[in-house]
């Protein structure tokens, strides 16, 4: 039943894909046919390669790195025809995906809570624009790393003694650290440039060959917002890809046990502090990778932006996309993206002032409310929606043919 | 027997909870080959024993050993690389996780699990996860339960989830079973079934087990401990059991 279902799935997949190929080969011959081309080609042999269940029990990592790839081709494509404040959002909505990944781990695997994951988003930011200060020439590669790494070890830091709290009380913890943060930040405003923060010695800008597909008339905005977005995306799919696997592997798997039942894990000789630390580590280091990308995409690092708020945006983001799943992070940074122009249209037709009190709490506000209705109704989030969804179709559907 | 270096021993081993004197000067071990049962009136202290025995309770006085691994007082994290396996009351498994999930969790310990290996997904940790699936494929096999493989706990008999408990604890290659109350909610059938499972692992290592059940215990076990008010008042052969005073004292409450 699942074989036909799949093969079926994917043949035409297959076959829309060459059609797909086909059209955009007759209509126009510009280097934007050839990336959709190759964007789709990709998608229908990934869908063929996918829906076959052997292969994906077989070789799970190899199908997960396909899925990323094909992810990541995709939403590049749609990068270079929307505008560019869409693209700023998608990059903002990647970069917030990655936090999310981490926190998901974390809550829905382990079961810990983290109020602190905006601070340790800031750690990632801030080292990104420390950074650029001293050694404005370093690869971008070499920065993100870098800030990755030094959420971990904060995170790391932290963890240590939070492996012997738990539940609320690690919960506390981390909203000290939330709420101590922009403190932390003004004792060194020497390197953190006080109030005003710090802003990027020198921009990113996309490369000639980008430029080179949206032809000569494009604005230099355009360009590098589509080029921002681009980095976003592959950075979100790599982290994307790891942390599948991370899931997927036995570290993943002891996470999950523990949550589930700490008793039983200990005896099959999960060592419960190694991992809470471990998945303690792992949000701090992904919270850190997307704070140093946006750094990056707003070419400047402020501390108001990583308030204490923002670490309850975070948590209500993966409640609201669905604890402890992969989809549902990345449908949390989504939401994330579009919120900015969402609540823009509303603060204009509300007729509020942009400046004033009630516009500038209208996004805790939304995400509050959201948040409310999403635990009293689908305490699983969108992804938990989803699943009930597809679990009742499949259940419906034999009776429907009966009939 | 006592030719046989032991598996576990419980050397003079008191525990006191406040006041409450749960454990007085117990005695005894359990070697490979042996199936040991720890009964008791209820209250008698049989639990808490069970689990000074696996790390959960520390001893307040006295030590309890793993001759085979040099262990002196366990923790229950070190059980599971000590080659001591335990089930928990009632079934203890994970809930979310299906049998087949459950059923692997018991090789947690097994080589080929590292973060950097996980996180990369590098073939050599790919080949430890392919392989730690197919031997609780078989596992599950071995028990009679594979079909209910993808299965979640809650959605499987009562015996059959009893079942997969023993094919997890079994998951790490252990010289000693911790059992606990592995007859309780089982019917006939399962309980006769059950017997023979555990009396065909007495081969490869020794078995300790904690029951109410008389009927299932007696012709299974080799030997029985009998605890009263925290304190040994017998030990020795089922048959030998049987007929002692201090036991039939403390089950019929008759004393002349």
């Amino acid at each position: 039943m699942e074989r036909i279902v799949g093969s079926r799935l994917s043949v035409g997949l297959s076959v829309t894909a060459v059609v797909a190929v086909i059209v955009v080969v007759l209509s126009s011959s510009t280097r934007l046919a050839v990336a959709l081309a190759l964007g789709v080609a990709v998608l229908g042999v990934g869908a063929t390669f996918v829906s076959l269940t052997a292969v994906r029990r077989d070789h799970p990592v190899a199908t997960r790195a396909l899925i990323s790839v094909i992810v990541i081709d995709l939403a590049i494509f749609l990068t270079f025809r929307v505008s560019a404040t869409s693209n700023s959002n998608v990059a903002i909505g990647a970069a917030m995906a990655i936090v999310l990944l981490g926190l998901s781990f974390l809550t829905g695997s382990s079961g810990q809570i983290s109020l602190g994951n905006g601070a340790f988003m800031g750690v990632g930011a801030f080292t990104v624009g420390i950074w650029a200060e001293h050694h404005p020439t370093t690869p971008l590669v070499a920065v993100l790393v870098l800030a990755t790494l030094a959420g971990a070890l904060v995170g790391l830091v932290l963890g240590i003694p939070a492996t012997r709290l738990r539940g609320p009380y690690l919960a506390g913890m981390t909203l000290a650290f939330a709420v101590a943060f922009g403190a932390i930040l003004n004792m060194f405003s020497s390197w953190t440039g006080g109030d005003s923060g710090l802003q990027l010695p020198t921009a990113v800008v996309a490369p000639h060959w980008l430029a080179s597909f949206f032809g000569p008339t494009a604005s230099s905005l355009t360009t590098s917002s589509a080029w921002l977005a681009d980095i976003s995306i592959v950075v979100t799919g790599v982290a994307l890809f790891l942390m599948a696997n991370l899931f997927a592997s036995r570290i993943g798997r002891a996470m999950r046990l523990v949550r589930d039942n700490d008793v039983a894990a200990e005896l099959v000789g999960v060592s419960l502090p190694r991992a809470r630390v471990i998945a303690f580590t792992v949000s701090a280091a992904y919270a850190a990778l997307g704070g140093a990308l946006w750094t990056l995409i707003n070419n400047s690092v402020s501390p108001s932006t990583y308030s204490f708020v923002l670490s309850i945006t975070i948590l209500s983001l993966v409640v609201i996309g669905g604890i402890g799943t992969i989809p549902g992070a990345i449908m949390g940074g989504i939401i994330y993206a579009f919120s900015t122009g969402a609540i823009s249209w509303l603060t204009a037709h509300l007729g509020l002032n942009p400046q004033g009190n009630v516009a500038s709490q209208l996004d805790g506000i939304i995400f509050g409310g959201l948040l409310v209705i999403t635990i009293l109704f689908a305490p699983l989030g969108i992804a938990g929606l989803v699943r009930h969804g597809w679990r009742w179709w499949r259940r419906a559907r034999p009776t429907g043919i009966v009939q | 027997m006592t030719s046989l270096s032991p598996l576990l021993t419980l050397e003079s081993v008191s525990v006191r909870f406040g006041g409450l004197q749960a454990l007085r000067d117990v005695s005894f071990d359990v070697s490979t080959g042996e199936i040991v049962g720890l009964i008791g009136p209820n209250g008698a202290g049989k639990t808490t024993a069970f689990n000074v025995a696996c790390g959960f309770v520390r001893p307040t006085s006295g030590r309890v050993l793993l001759p085979a691994v040099g262990v002196t007082n366990p923790r229950a994290t070190q059980l599971a690389r000590a080659g001591v396996a335990r089930t928990l009351q009632g079934v203890g498994l994970f809930p979310h996780a299906t049998v087949l999930e459950n059923v692997m969790a018991g090789g947690h310990i097994r080589p080929g699990g590292g973060f950097v290996g996980g996180l990369l997904g590098l073939p050599h940790a790919q080949r430890a996860e392919r392989r730690l699936r197919h031997d609780a494929v078989a596992m599950l096999e071995r028990l009679g339960v594979a079909s209910f493989a993808s299965s979640l706990p809650g959605a499987i008999p009562y015996g059959v989830a009893k079942k997969v408990s023993v094919a997890r604890a079994l998951m790490c290659d252990p010289s000693l079973l911790l059992l606990d109350e592995p007859a309780s909610g089982l019917d006939e059938a399962e309980l006769s079934d059950f017997a023979s499972l555990i009396r065909n692992l007495r081969a490869t290592m020794g078995v300790l087990l904690v029951e109410h059940n008389m009927e299932f215990v007696m012709p299974l076990v080799d030997r029985l401990v009998v605890l009263d008010f925290g304190q040994v008042i017998a030990s020795g052969t089922p048959a030998e059991v049987r007929v002692h005073e201090a036991v039939i004292a403390a089950y019929l409450g008759v004393s002349e």
